[in-house]
C-alpha cells in the first residue's frame, strides 16, 4: 500500500514506538498511583516524555506540558478555559471542527479571517482590522485541508500588542515545523499524538502558558485529601489513570523526531509533495491546491478532480492500494473559505516514511483513473 | 557526615524535575513518596538525598525555578525530622 494519509494518521512510524509500548505493557503501571518499580518506571516514562516535548517546542517547564487524550481534548480545555459564553472570538477561516464545535456550542460570535488560501500578508492584514474587537483569538497553524501554513508568529505578535488570548491548534505542525512556544507567548496550543510526532492513537499533548479549567475531574495521584482539583499543571489537567502505553509510544515518536530534526523531516516532505505536483500539473487532470512557495504550503495537498467525484477517485485509488482522504476532512469552515464545500477535496499528506518513487507512482495511478485508462 | 533529607515538592511532576536538575548538576537522588505524616494535603512527592549540607541541593533546585516545600531530615529510626534551610 502507498499510504498518502498522514495528516490524519501517520500510519507509518518508527520502529521504536512499538517497542516502547511493548515495553510499557509489561513493565509500567500508573504514575503517582504508588511507590513501587513499575509505578515509578511509568513515572518516569510519562516525565520523559514531557521533558522531550519541552525540548521540541522550547518550553522552560516541562510541567506545562498536559497529555491529553488527542487534539480535541485539548482544545477543548484551552477552549473552555478562556472563552466565556458568547464571548467575540477571532478564528481563521481553515479551522478544523475541533476548533468550531466548541465554540459553537458556547454560542461564541466569530470574527472569521477569511482570506485567501496561501496570502499570509492578506491573512495578517484583515487579522489585525478585527482583532481590537476579539475578546480571544483560536488558530489553526497548518490547514489539515490544503496544508496552508498560517502566519502563526505573525498573529502571535498581534495577540501580544493588543493583549488578546492566543489558542493555537498545531495538529498538522506538530512535529514537522519548528514551533517556539514560550517565544509565541501563546496561552495554549493543542496537539495529537498520532500525527506528525509519530504517537499511537488515543494521545495527545496540551501546551499551557499558564492555569487552565479542569474539564474533568477526579483522582490525580496527589492533593489526595483535597476536594478540588490540584491548583497546579499537570495535575490539574490530568484527572484518571494515565494512557501510559500510549505515552511510552508517543515518546519514543517524539524522540525520532528530536533526533531527525523538524526541518529535516519538513524538507523531505516537502520534496515529495513538490514532485507530486509536478507530475499531476504535467497533463492538468485536476484543479491543485498548490503553492510553489514552500513557507506558505506544509505537506499537505488537496485536489479536485475535473471529470469525476472526490468519492470515486478516493476508491479508485483504495482499489489500486493508494491510501488517502476524500471529502470535507471534518473542516467545512476550510472549504467554505476555498470554495471547495460543496465538492470537497480528495487529500494527499505526505510522510519522512514516504518516497519519491511512491508519490510518482500515485500521481500515475491517478493519471490513468482520470483519463478513464 | 552524610545525612537523608527529603526536599518537599508540590506534585511528582515537580519532584522528577528537582530530580533531573540535580542530575544534571551531579547530585544523586531519588523521586520518593512523601509519609503521610509529612504530606497534610495527601499523597505528596518529594527528592530524597544524601548530602553532608543541604544548601548547594536547594540552591540548585531552585535556581531551576522549582518551588519547594518543606525539608525533612530522615531519622535514624526513619522518622522525618522538619529542618530548617
Amino acid at each position: 500500500m502507498i499510504y498518502l494519509d498522514s495528516a490524519a494518521t501517520s500510519l507509518l512510524k518508527p520502529d521504536t514506538v512499538q517497542y516502547a509500548m511493548i515495553n510499557a505493557m509489561n513493565s509500567m503501571a500508573s504514575p503517582g498511583r504508588g511507590s513501587h518499580e513499575a509505578a515509578m518506571r511509568a513515572a518516569e516514562e510519562c516525565y520523559d516524555c514531557r521533558e522531550n516535548l519541552a525540548r521540541l517546542f522550547h518550553m522552560e517547564k516541562p510541567e506545562n506540558v498536559v497529555f491529553t487524550f488527542n487534539a480535541t481534548h485539548g482544545l477543548n480545555i484551552a477552549i473552555d478555559s478562556l472563552v466565556k459564553p458568547g464571548a467575540r472570538v477571532l478564528v481563521s477561516g481553515y479551522e478544523h471542527n475541533s476548533v468550531m464545535r466548541p465554540l459553537y456550542a458556547l454560542k461564541a460570535r466569530l470574527l472569521v479571517v477569511d482570506t485567501p488560501l496561501f496570502r499570509p500578508d492578506d491573512f495578517l492584514e484583515k487579522a489585525e482590522r478585527l482583532l481590537p474587537r476579539a475578546d480571544v483569538v483560536v488558530c489553526n497553524h497548518v490547514s489539515n485541508v490544503f496544508g496552508y501554513i498560517l502566519p502563526v508568529e505573525g498573529l502571535a505578535a498581534l495577540c501580544r500588542k493588543w493583549k488578546k488570548p492566543l489558542i493555537l491548534d498545531v495538529s498538522q505542525s506538530a512535529g514537522v515545523l519548528e514551533l517556539d512556544f514560550d517565544a509565541l507567548g501563546a496561552d495554549f496550543a493543542a496537539m495529537p499524538g498520532h500525527k506528525g510526532l509519530m504517537g499511537p492513537q488515543g494521545t495527545g499533548v496540551l501546551l499551557c502558558k499558564n492555569d487552565a479549567k479542569p474539564l474533568l475531574y477526579g483522582g490525580s495521584g496527589s492533593a489526595s485529601r483535597s476536594r478540588s482539583m490540584p491548583a497546579y499543571l499537570p495535575d490539574r489537567l490530568e484527572a484518571g489513570t494515565h494512557n501510559v502505553t500510549g505515552i511510552a509510544g508517543l515518546n519514543a515518536g517524539v524522540r525520532y523526531v528530536l533526533e531527525k530534526g523538524t526541518q529535516t523531516i519538513r524538507r523531505h516532505e516537502r520534496r515529495l509533495l513538490e514532485s507530486f505536483a509536478r507530475a499531476m500539473t504535467d497533463w492538468g487532470g485536476a484543479r491543485l491546491f498548490y503553492s510553489p512557495d514552500g513557507e506558505v504550503q506544509s505537506s499537505v495537498l488537496s485536489l479536485l478532480p475535473r471529470d469525476m467525484s472526490c468519492e470515486a477517485l478516493g476508491d479508485a485509488l483504495s482499489e489500486r492500494e493508494v491510501a488517502v482522504r476524500t471529502g470535507l476532512h471534518c473542516a467545512p469552515a476550510a472549504h467554505q473559505t476555498a470554495g471547495t464545500l460543496d465538492t470537497g477535496t480528495v487529500r494527499f499528506s505526505f510522510s519522512p516514511f514516504n518516497t519519491e518513487e511512491e508519490v510518482l507512482r500515485c500521481a500515475g495511478i491517478c493519471e490513468k483513473i482520470l483519463k478513464n485508462l | 557526615m552524610m545525612n537523608q533529607y527529603i526536599i518537599m515538592c508540590r506534585s511528582l511532576t515537580y519532584a522528577q524535575r528537582a530530580s533531573r536538575v540535580l542530575e544534571r548538576a551531579g547530585i544523586f537522588s531519588s523521586v520518593t513518596k512523601a509519609p503521610m505524616g509529612v504530606s497534610p494535603e495527601g499523597c505528596t512527592y518529594g527528592v530524597r538525598l544524601r548530602t553532608a549540607e543541604l544548601a548547594g541541593p536547594l540552591e540548585t533546585v531552585r535556581a531551576a525555578g522549582i518551588k519547594t516545600g518543606r525539608i525533612y531530615e530522615i531519622q535514624p529510626d526513619g522518622s522525618a525530622r522538619e529542618v530548617t534551610a
